[in-house]
């Protein structure tokens, strides 16, 4: 209930973190035998994003952001069983139920697509939300970035 | 000391506004002397406080005479604490705590002396002509405190701990927030309020921060161009990877390759590369912390293997070092670069040179 925050914080490490962290991923990728068999190119293409995505979510301050962790944790429970998280929504409206309309319908309608968008939104206040929203945007950035900086070295046409 | 018996006789004389007991437990050392209690406090207290604009000598004394205190100095200083803003409220009470506590301490050290408040009172009403310069932040304190000591629920804060104001001075846990004409004041509304210029902070944010976004007026539309901007990332990191995934079978990514060529310099740091490389070839679990020990291993240049591709490479490198790009094409084609070399050098038979 504070008006007056200090500064929001949203900086993220330089892109050698990310580069670091990508090809670690990728070079681990690649010691798994069956990865270059060129059938299972989707599979492939699955895992390589989803090295990518774990990647970034380590390089772009592990645990210290809501969103990364949330994206680790369904990383590792994607390796048991595929199950997504069940958002929870219900506890964030209990909190703040307040007589006066304090939600417009509209920008709930577009925090709610943010909530799906970004990792990690369910269990989020809407201010909350923002500020990782700001934080995953510079890091997906950065991380398409990078990508883009390999795939153009790796295959110059 | 003159200033002394005034202090002493300042706290008597407005006893009747009420000096918290719990801070007599509070003793900022020195009790000798009100001025020097005064030099006790923090610098910037101290000065705050001889510097503080005044009410003159009279008004102060008029002031002093009722015990009932209702504070009527010029407007301007009692704005200063009538003021509902709460960082200013703190700091004042902060400095009512304190010299509370020296009151107190002057009450302790002087109460021989002390008989009847109003004995005293034209006693240092003439003391106050005579001496305003030292005495007139005496007054201004007890006026603070007088003034203060009318709000009981401040009365109750002064109780606390002073390091308990200057904290919620900084870190509200909550705050008191002003109400703007011709808008509510009940306590939903201005929680309400808060939340709302938080969240408008933070759209602000994200609106530097997607590009095309500070021209949309309204919230909403700005929201729907943020989340088409994170759709339209996430799709391009997926396309990204399935092209990664088309390439990917030709090269082979080795890790101590790839690090070292990034994090020494382009040209040295690639031969060290490779170097590295014929050395550990299949060193894939690597730690930062590793790495970094690796690296100042390589800070002396080892004679680069002898290297069929010598030739080859270093124009290459030479060539993309003049480019100057920006570092991130640079390094990173360099690293590309050097996973040409590295898997040529690996399996000739595999490798189509890409220089």
């Amino acid at each position: 209930m504070a008006s007056a925050d200090k500064p929001i914080n949203t900086d993220v490490p330089e892109k050698d973190v990310f580069t670091l962290h990508f090809l670690q991923s990728l070079s681990n990728l690649r010691r798994q035998n069956t990865f270059n068999s060129p059938e299972k190119t989707n599979d492939r293409v699955k895992k390589i994003k989803k090295a990518a995505y774990v990647s970034m979510a380590r390089a772009a301050g592990g645990t210290n952001r809501l969103w990364s962790r949330a994206l680790l944790r369904r990383a590792a429970k994607e390796n048991s069983k595929v199950v997504r998280f069940p958002r929870r929504k219900k506890r964030v409206t209990c909190l703040r139920r307040r007589r006066s309309n304090r939600r417009d319908p509209v920008e709930e309608e577009e925090a709610e697509r943010l909530r799906n968008l970004v990792p990690g939104g369910g269990g989020m206040e809407t201010s909350k939300l923002m500020e990782e929203t700001a934080h995953y945007i510079k890091c997906l950035s950065m991380q398409v970035k990078v990508m883009q900086c390999l795939v153009d070295g790796l295959a110059p046409k | 000391m003159d200033l002394t018996g005034a202090f002493g006789a300042r706290s008597a004389a407005v006893g009747a506004c009420r000096e918290p007991p719990g801070l007599e437990s509070l003793h900022l050392g020195g009790g000798d002397g009100g001025f020097t209690a005064l030099l006790e406090l923090p610098p910037t207290q101290a000065v705050e406080l001889l510097h503080f604009t005044d009410p003159s000598p009279s008004s102060s004394q008029a002031a002093v005479a009722g015990v009932g205190l209702d504070v009527s100095p010029p407007p301007p200083p009692l704005h200063a604490y009538g003021a509902l803003t709460f960082p200013s409220n703190a700091a004042l009470m902060e400095r009512a705590a304190r010299f509370s506590v020296m009151a107190n301490e002057q009450q302790n050290g002087n109460v021989s002396g002390e008989t009847t408040t109003t004995s005293s009172v034209p006693s240092n009403s003439d003391r106050v002509k005579t001496e305003p310069g030292e005495t007139d932040s005496s007054q201004r304190l007890e006026n603070n405190r007088c003034g203060i000591g009318k709000r009981k629920e401040l009365d109750k804060k002064v109780k606390g701990s002073t390091k308990k104001k200057s904290k919620s001075s900084e870190e509200l846990p909550y705050v008191h927030v002003r109400a703007r004409r011709g808008q509510a004041t009940d306590s939903h509304s201005l929680a309400e309020r808060a939340r709302r210029e938080k969240i408008n902070a933070r759209m602000k944010l994200l609106q530097e921060l997607v590009p095309g976004c500070d021209k949309i007026q309204g919230t909403a539309l700005v929201l729907d161009e943020i989340i088409n901007h994170v759709q339209s990332l996430q799709r391009q990191v997926e396309m990204l990877s399935m092209r990664l995934a088309a390439v990917n079978p030709r090269v082979d990514f080795n890790l101590d390759t790839l690090l070292a060529s990034e994090n020494c310099s382009l040209i040295d740091g690639s031969f060290n590369g490779t170097a590295m490389q014929l050395a550990w070839p299949h060193q894939v679990t690597e730690t930062e912390q590793s790495f970094h020990h690796r690296q100042l291993q390589l800070q002396q240049p080892p004679q680069p293997q002898q290297w069929p591709y010598d030739g080859l490479n270093q124009p290459a490198w030479g060539r993309e070092d003049d480019q100057g790009h920006g570092n991130e094409h640079n390094s990173l084609m360099a690293v590309s670069e050097n996973l040409m070399v590295g898997s040529a050098s690996l399996h000739p038979n595999q490798v189509k040179m890409e220089l």
